[in-house]
């Protein structure tokens, strides 16, 4: 027995010296999930008032320093890539018992309705807090992947920096604007976009009794993307839908859809803003937050 | 539980621990530990089955008891039928059902002949070939006199249930496990140090090898109409190599675990790729199922048919070997593989060279000749082995013969595929030069300890860096 845990020591010193180098495990089949994660522990983020949640378009479009300056509260920005609403409810049971916002802020558009759940979040949310925020290293071991997985998600990531609230920017080059996704066109509503529905109508119901103010933002769309009377149509349905599901529960609906103040020129696709458009996004959200939040 | 998992490991773990701790020195908890724990590891997958492998093991141990008690011929065969019976109608019932309604209703609709036959949605019960096959050789060794029945429920059932090679094999002849879990065990650290390096040379067959292939065979098979036929014969040689580090990984899994418990049980693997023929490939090959097969079959088929000369030895090995393909599945790939590898005896029958076999180990451009046929036999075989059906069996061997067979082709995981061809490189030498052992970690004729540990270390870092991205499930738990 002692010889098998002095020959396995040399492997778990190998883990810890990759962990130290930074070649983090591969928690989910999200590398800024992870990152994110990493960077909660890092910032030892506790208790904050205004939690803001939900995928890129939180990410990129709420600008943490304007939040910061105008709301005197307590602020971090749990956002990642690709989440869709129904992985909000899971990420939400166990952020808001960590963090105990007052406030949970989600901007959203039609994208976080688009798609299935992505099951790997649940293995990093369903791991015991004490070993997601003391030993990490045990992912090595839980999730295990392979070490040239490792070393090449590290090394092909996208690489993103994220500000001290978990905020990140979006800068892209008129010139560096990739065409296919500037001329796409995704459809919507797809055959998940009810499921993420009734995802957002059960989140709602549950904030509520927790006693949490839920404050759901609709983030702008580039103009082009309504370009016929029945795309309109759609989207109008949309923000109906979720106007009715927020503001039944409770919840504090707001609607930044305006091509007029929005213009494409502030986009970099169909959905996400620039980060000279999400300033101007910022600040018309923390205008009206400052309404909300005390 | 995969035995390349986590969950698996800490489940040994605490297994070992009171295995080794707490119960050591009272053979009874040992035992009750290994049917308890064995219990636990079939229910893990899935627990509908456990009641059936209980009852199978039930009824087979008052049988075995019936039989060593009467001296009567005909009540012996009774009760050796009924247990027979039993056993092969839950593998026919769940493994065959379905097949056999299809196979009648399409042999009616070839006549034009239309037959309403439901199917049923069976769910194979995990394990059910290997420990059906158990519980009848102990049924007909009792009945043969070679051993006499057990006597203790536990041991009986920890024998039909033993964890190790419960799933996928080897398939252990009572006489081989039950005198071991009759006994007292203590801990030989030399067995338990032996065990644990089969376990890793199997780690590095299933992990490396074998699942880094299948991520390349199976995307080819999906796709082999719109592929070079060059990317069709690559991935005709990984598959033939995949199934056999598969296979022979997690046996070597098992003999090691086995081994960690203080239990010596079946080879299954003889290095198959050194084989000079068909006769020796399969002298080598899933040797438990085939010795099963050779002792309860082809044997008394034999004999009956002993007065036909060539003729009765050929009808006895095309049955024997039909057998063996059906075991392995339900669907007509699995008949026409195992009858064909049956006829790939004929020529060795006609020429009388079947039970020729040269003595010492063999080397030689010849025998590296003979391999080489074998290999490209083998994976001609294998292809119908791994299809979904015969027709496409087929319809693949038909896009092999086309001018893209000496195209380029396209490989997505390269580091994957370079990883698992250094791989396979390691495993043929590292067989070829341990060919007279069991397993190529047996190195004996290594005497520094420094250099041991550096071949250890070197393969465990291998598995560390190089494991597949998705682990998965042994190709023999289908079965």
């Amino acid at each position: 027995m002692v010889k098998t845990v002095l020959f396995a020591l040399p492997i778990f010193i190998l883990f810890e010296i990759l962990f130290r180098l930074g070649f983090a495990p591969i928690v989910t089949s999200s590398d800024l999930f992870d990152a994110k994660m990493r960077h909660i522990k890092k910032q030892q983020v506790k208790q904050v008032n205004l939690m803001a949640i939900g995928s890129s378009i939180t990410l990129y479009e709420l600008k943490s320093d304007l939040v910061t300056q105008n709301l005197d509260t307590s602020y971090y920005n749990f956002a990642s890539w690709g989440v869709q609403i129904n992985d909000l409810r899971l990420m939400l049971r166990k952020f808001i018992p960590e963090h105990r916002p007052k406030y949970v802020i989600m901007c959203a558009s039609l994208g976080e309705f688009m798609s299935p759940p992505n099951s790997t979040y649940a293995n990093f949310l369903n791991t015991p807090g004490f070993i997601r925020n003391n030993l990490p290293e045990f992912f090595y071991l839980k999730n295990y992947n392979s070490i040239h997985q490792i070393i090449w998600r590290k090394y092909f990531e996208y690489p993103i920096n994220f500000d001290a609230w978990g905020g990140a920017s979006l800068t892209v080059k008129p010139k560096d604007i990739n065409h296919k996704m500037w001329d796409a066109h995704d459809v919507f509503p797809t055959r998940y976009s009810q499921s993420n529905y009734n995802g957002l109508d059960s989140l709602a119901i549950w904030l509520k009794q927790q006693r949490i103010k839920f404050i759901f933002i609709q983030a702008p769309i580039k103009k082009s993307y309504a370009n016929t009377a029945y795309d309109q149509q759609r989207i109008n349905a949309h923000f109906d839908k979720c106007r009715s599901i927020i503001e039944s529960r409770g919840g504090i609906y707001l609607n930044y859809y305006n091509t007029t103040i929005f213009s494409d020129s502030l986009f970099v696709d169909q959905y996400h803003l620039q980060n000279a458009g999400a300033i101007v996004f910022t600040k018309e959200i923390v205008a009206d937050l400052k309404k909300v939040i005390k | 539980m995969l035995f390349a998992s986590i969950p698996f490991a800490c489940f040994f773990i605490v297994f070992s621990l009171l295995y080794w701790y707490v119960f050591s020195g009272s053979l009874k908890f040992q035992n009750l530990l290994i049917l308890t724990g064995s219990y636990v590891f079939y229910a893990w997958r899935d627990w509908r089955f456990l009641l059936l492998l209980i009852g199978s093991s039930t009824i087979c141990y008052f049988l075995g008891i019936g039989i060593g008690k009467t001296n009567n011929k005909k009540r012996r065969s009774l009760l050796v039928w009924i247990g027979v019976l039993q056993g092969l109608g839950c593998l026919v019932f769940f493994k065959y059902f379905n097949f056999l309604v299809e196979s009648v209703t399409g042999m009616f609709a070839w006549f034009d002949v239309k037959v309403e036959v439901q199917t049923l949605n069976i769910i194979l019960p995990l394990g059910i070939s290997f420990y059906t096959f158990r519980t009848i050789s102990y049924l007909l060794d009792i009945k043969n006199g070679k051993i006499q029945p057990a006597t203790n429920l536990v041991t009986f059932c920890s024998y039909v249930a033993f964890f190790p090679s419960l799933i996928a094999g080897p398939i252990d002849r009572p006489k081989t496990l039950i005198p071991q879990l009759a006994k007292e065990r203590v801990f030989n650290y030399n067995q338990a140090a032996d065990g644990l390096r089969q376990i890793l040379w199997g780690l590095f067959k299933k992990i490396v090898i074998a699942d880094n292939c299948a991520a390349f065979t199976n995307d080819v098979l999906n796709h082999y109409q719109t592929l070079p036929a060059s990317a069709l014969l690559f991935s005709m040689a990984l598959f033939t190599i995949q199934v056999y580090a598969d296979f022979s990984g997690y046996s070597d899994m098992a003999i090691g675990l086995a081994s960690l418990l203080g239990f010596k049980i079946t080879r299954n693997f003889n290095y198959p790729f050194f084989a000079q023929n068909i006769a020796d490939f399969w002298r080598r090959w899933h040797i438990s199922l085939t010795s099963w097969l050779t002792d309860y079959v082809f044997t008394p088929l034999s004999v009956y048919l002993r007065d036909y000369g060539k003729v009765g030895l050929i009808l006895a090995i095309l049955l024997n070997f039909t057998l063996i393909g059906i075991w392995h599945g339900a669907n007509w790939t699995f008949v026409f593989f195992g009858f064909l590898n049956g006829c790939l005896y004929i020529p060795l029958i006609i020429t009388g060279t079947l039970n020729k076999r040269k003595k010492g180990i063999q080397s030689g451009f010849k025998t590296f000749l003979n391999m080489t046929g074998m290999f490209i036999l083998l994976m001609f075989t294998f292809l119908i082995f791994r299809a979904d059906s015969l027709a496409q069996t087929f319809d693949y061997y038909r896009h092999l013969f086309s001018p893209s067979l000496f195209n380029g082709f396209v490989i997505t995981e390269k580091v994957n595929m370079a990883a698992a061809i250094l791989a396979i490189i390691i495993m043929f030498i590292a067989e070829w030069k341990q060919r007279d052992k069991e397993h190529a970690l047996q190195m004996d004729s290594i005497e520094k300890t420094g250099a041991k540990m550096l071949i250890y270390y070197g393969l465990v870092l291998f598995i560390l860096v190089f494991s597949a991205t998705n682990i998965t499930a042994f190709v023999y738990f289908k079965f």
